[in-house]
């Protein structure tokens, strides 16, 4: 059995070295036997003939040869192969057409399949990653469910002493740029706070020193770092002795006390680590933590996942919420929580494109079968078996497969550059989104899927046929000779696809207009913000950061065509500071904390941004660190926390005996939510404290997350006073530049950045899928008008009106689209609830989207239609039955 | 020359392996040896023996390689390998098995019936 596979693959690697053997050898054998008959008295000439004779049909021998070696199949494909190139050189339209189609389609999968491969496939690169967990919240009720990634610091104490099944770890997501000095030079570098142990659950290990002791993340614990690989190299030279080294970050000495190997990728891009030091206060009030664990060895998914949801049981019924859970999800599927949904519904979008296209090209390869019915037919009373003609034509189908293919990867090159450049923030991830050999092998099998996919109905109609009756028909176009069926039915499906491609793109579109369209509760139009990294020694206290809020904000007023100006910890559409608090007075009290956001502002930050107060006053420059502590609310915090009570006058406790007394009521604004029901956009409970009125420790807490925005009003148009506003921050601090200018409008663009993309994408997918659905139509009318020439030209020559000739042309394409929308809306309803967490504002089942996807690719079907009918009205009875 | 017999199917191959388990030989000189050792009375169609050569050496029952002729030509000789030896053998047994039971079934009387 060995021996015949290793000649076998001898025999099809050395084709042309088996070929001149079996030549030389038979050539070698007649002319011995001639020279044996010569030496017999046969005069050298006739002998020669003789032995040539008698040798009977070397080629014949030479082929049993090649199949007695097993070569008769490979060479049968490489024959068809040659067959079908020739036969697709024939018609280059036809060619072109279906190969430019499929690289769309192609190229599209491959650009997408690259980016789910990276985000969602590629294990992560961690030892055993199978067994890497987060924790996540899992809250069920009203028909929804849904896993929020987050986790606060009460939480992870109760995991950290309790989770016997889990050795866990927990983060900060994201990291943060800072100032890094070391050996007299400066850097940005990006840094990312963890908890001691996190290398170690990763897996992990230090190439040089170790990572944080728990010492080291507790409160109070030494200053140290870790660095990564490339910053050890650039910044220190690979300096062996690195350990032990001080350098400064945002003004603070720090230890290295280890360097992570070269090849370490972070959950997130960073430079260098620090202790996370994790509290169930402040930070930890929140669902600010993330936390990544691996199973202990021997421990199910299941034992660890039901330890979890024991451990979480008695901090989450506490804190009211009855249908939730903890739960453990794998940590790949808890880092791209976000991602998930949106990337396998593109996924999906793309491969319906590619099923539309696949479709258009199978209704073309028909067209052309018909075409063909002599050949098929001839080859047929020829002897070639049905078997032979299938394997005939798929052969043509593939070849267009993979030079589609081909086509497809390159586009597919081109779009996945597109898609990071569209998309540079939320792929941010650990793996490189790129053409690989996994996304080009993906690729190669979707093309030769296409090819046998769009080949092999029209090769199994086309090859169903009588010969004599084929052979006989002469090639004349009897009217309704052939059946229209397939074809039909082709088209009819395309359009069905394409209306669950159109419904999704039209439901995401509606709701990007949807979003836009909410009030954002403030007037961004004239405003202009900056931000400024406040993390920094020098300003570690409150009085030194107000000194420097006042004086900036006091030259900033004097620029001409300021009208008033304020500095605010975020701004409006960004993720805000989440903050507990408890109520102390009125008709609720709590005694366990509810969530806010939280923002500390200057006074005039409600005029700034034009938020209406509703009732009682908002801040002054009274409402200073020595008057009494001070708050101001948004509507929506008093819909969900101060219902049926007067809000002014209440007492709050923001954590840590900071008790304060609402003062006012403002206006709501858009925020990004980042917890409560997932909506992208969403107005907030707000609280907001006058800066002037936070302690020290608060704000280097904050700053450590967030750098405060300036925001300025102006009277013309806002880009002008960007100098201005640089000049005055240079004056007050030389040291403090402002970073990223934005107009209000602007901020409030990229807020639905990710809401454009899908629907930009989508909307571009489902354009193509009614491109071609539009296309498939007017070839099954182009083609049928020109079957019918014939019958239409008896047609008018007997009375028949133009009108009346093109209508029963035009008419079944139209019909067609109306049955294919008909399904495809059933579809489509069914297709839009997996849409449903990205669908706001609007239903998925959206009459209005339902509707106007149907009218307009039933409008797009009747053009399609009448184009091709319009050639009605150049035929020339009397020409063309002469011409039959 | 004695009257001529077609071989029969699968035979050949057989006939082959014999050929060559004597020595060496080129395509040709195989075929010369069948029909010497046979007094001429079996014929082998000449272009029927490079089929049957390469099948053969597929199934590693017999190994080519390439020496020189007795007329100083290039030429490819085949020999007999282990595994065609068992073949040989076991070709042998089935196909004297087959000659005793035609035999016996000729020989047949009608009383033996």
């Amino acid at each position: 059995m060995l021996a015949q596979v290793r000649s076998w693959w001898r025999a099809l690697t050395g084709r042309s070295r088996l070929d001149g053997e079996m030549a030389s050898e038979m050539d070698s054998h007649i002319e011995r036997y001639a020279a044996d008959l010569a030496a017999g008295g046969v005069e050298p000439g006739e002998a020669r003939r003789r032995a040539r004779i008698e040798f009977g049909s070397a080629a014949a021998a030479a082929e049993e040869c090649r199949e007695a070696v097993g070569l008769r199949w490979p060479n049968e494909c490489a024959r068809d192969l040659r067959y079908a190139a020739r036969v697709l050189r024939k018609s280059p339209t036809f060619t072109a057409a279906a190969v430019a189609t499929l690289a769309l389609c192609i190229g599209a999968n491959t650009a997408i399949f690259s980016v789910v491969d990276a985000v969602l496939l590629r294990p992560l690169p961690y030892p055993q990653p199978e067994r890497l967990a987060m924790i996540a919240r899992y809250y069920w009720g009203r028909g929804e469910s849904g896993y929020g990634m987050g986790t606060s610091g009460r939480i992870w104490e109760a995991v950290r002493d309790n989770a016997t099944y889990l050795d866990a770890a927990v983060f900060s997501d994201g990291s943060k740029g800072v100032n890094f000095a070391a050996g007299g030079r400066v850097e940005y570098v990006k840094q990312q706070r963890v908890s001691a142990g996190f290398f170690r659950v990763l897996g992990i290990a230090p190439f040089i020193g170790r990572e944080f002791a728990p010492v080291e993340d507790g409160k109070g614990g030494p200053a140290v770092t870790v660095l990564s690989y490339a910053i050890w190299k650039r910044l220190f030279r690979e300096d062996p002795a690195i350990v032990g080294q001080a350098v400064t970050l945002r003004g603070e000495p720090y230890t290295i006390i280890g360097v992570l190997p070269e090849s370490f990728q972070g959950v997130t891009p960073a430079d260098l680590w620090t202790p996370l030091r994790p509290s169930a206060t402040g930070e930890g009030g929140g669902w600010n933590y993330v936390t990544v664990g691996r199973l202990r060895p021997g421990v199910t998914w299941a034992q660890a996942d039901s330890q979890m949801e024991a451990v979480g049981a008695p901090i989450l019924q506490k804190s009211g919420s009855d249908n939730v859970r903890l739960r453990l999800v794998s940590f790949q599927r808890g880092l791209t929580d976000g991602l998930r949904r949106p990337l396998f519904i593109l996924w999906a979008a793309v491969g319906l494109v590619l099923l539309i296209g696949c479709v258009n090209i199978a209704g073309l390869l028909l067209a052309r079968a018909a075409g063909r019915t002599r050949e098929m037919a001839t080859r047929m009373a020829l002897g070639s078996g049905r078997a032979a003609l299938i394997r005939q034509m798929l052969a043509e189908s593939v070849v267009l497969g993979l030079c589609g293919g081909a086509a497809g990867a390159a586009l597919g090159w081109l779009g996945v550059k597109a898609l990071k450049a569209l998309a540079q923030d939320s792929l941010n991830v650990w793996q490189a989104v790129e053409l690989d050999w996994r996304a080009l092998a993906a690729t190669a099998c979707v093309s030769i899927a296409a090819g046998i996919l769009f080949g092999l109905y029209p090769a199994l109609v086309a090859s169903r046929l009588e010969i004599r009756a084929a052979l006989g028909e002469a090639g004349r176009g009897v009217a309704g000779g052939r059946n229209p069926w397939p074809r039909r039915l082709l088209v009819a499906s395309e359009v069905a696809l394409g209306v669950v491609l159109l419904v999704g793109a039209g439901l995401l579109i509606r709701t990007f207009a949807h979003l836009r369209g909410l009030n954002p509760g403030f007037d961004a139009h004239n405003v202009i913000t900056a931000q400024l990294s406040l993390q920094d020694a020098r300003y570690a206290t409150s009085q030194r950061v107000n000194r420097l809020f006042d004086q900036s904000i006091a030259r900033i007023r004097e620029l001409p065509g300021v009208e008033s100006a304020a500095v605010t910890l975020t701004l409006p559409y960004e993720f805000a500071l989440n903050s507990g608090f408890q109520r102390l007075d009125g008709r609720h009290v709590d005694t366990e904390s509810q969530i806010a956001n939280m923002y500390y502002v200057t006074p005039e930050y409600f005029r700034v941004l034009r938020i209406p107060l509703l009732r009682g006053r908002v801040f002054t420059p009274a409402d200073n660190s020595t008057a009494a502590p001070a708050m101001v609310v948004s509507e929506a915090f008093v819909k969900v926390y101060l219902r049926d009570d007067d809000p002014l006058g209440r007492h709050l406790d923001l954590g840590g005996g900071d008790r304060r007394e609402i003062v006012g009521v403002v206006g709501d604004i858009q925020q990004k939510s980042g917890w409560g029901d997932g909506r992208p956009l969403a107005p907030m409970p707000d609280i907001y404290v006058p800066s002037t009125q936070v302690d020290d420790k608060f704000l280097q807490m904050v700053h450590t997350w967030f750098s405060p925005s300036w925001i300025v009003r102006t009277t013309g148009p806002p880009e002008g006073v960007i100098s201005g506003m640089q000049r005055a921050i240079q004056a007050v601090d030389p040291q403090l530049p402002f970073a990223g200018f934005h107009s209000m409008a602007d901020v409030r663009y990229r807020a639905l950045a990710q809401e454009r993309f899908q629907a930009t994408l989508l909307g571009s997918l489902a354009g193509l899928a009614l491109l071609l659905a539009a296309v498939g139509i007017y070839g099954l009318i182009a083609n049928s008008v020109a079957e019918r020439t014939r019958e239409l030209g008896i047609r008018l020559a007997l009375g028949a009106t133009v009108p009346q000739a093109m209508r029963a042309v035009a008419l079944p394409g139209v019909a067609l689209a109306l049955a294919g929308v008909m399904a495809g809306s059933v579809l489509a309803g069914f297709a839009s609830r997996l849409l449903r967490h990205l669908v706001w504002g609007v239903s998925p089942g959206d009459p209005l989207t339902f509707i106007a996807v149907g009218l307009g690719l039933l409008a797009v079907a009747a053009a399609a239609s009448f184009l091709p009918a319009l050639r009605v009205t150049r035929l020339n009875p009397a020409e063309t039955l002469r011409q039959e | 020359m004695g009257k001529q017999v077609d071989i029969l199917q699968g035979t050949l191959d057989m006939l082959i392996l014999k050929a060559v388990s004597l020595g060496p030989l080129h395509g040709y000189g195989i075929l010369l040896r069948i029909q010497q050792v046979s007094k001429d009375a079996l014929q082998v169609p000449q272009g029927s023996v490079y089929p049957a050569l390469y099948r053969l050496e597929h199934r590693g029952w017999i190994a080519a390689e390439w020496g020189e002729s007795e007329n100083k030509r290039k030429a490819k000789y085949y020999r007999l390998t282990a595994a065609g030896r068992r073949q040989l053998k076991s070709e042998r047994q089935e196909w004297k098995r087959l000659a005793l039971a035609i035999a016996d079934v000729l020989a047949a009387e009608p009383e033996e019936v």
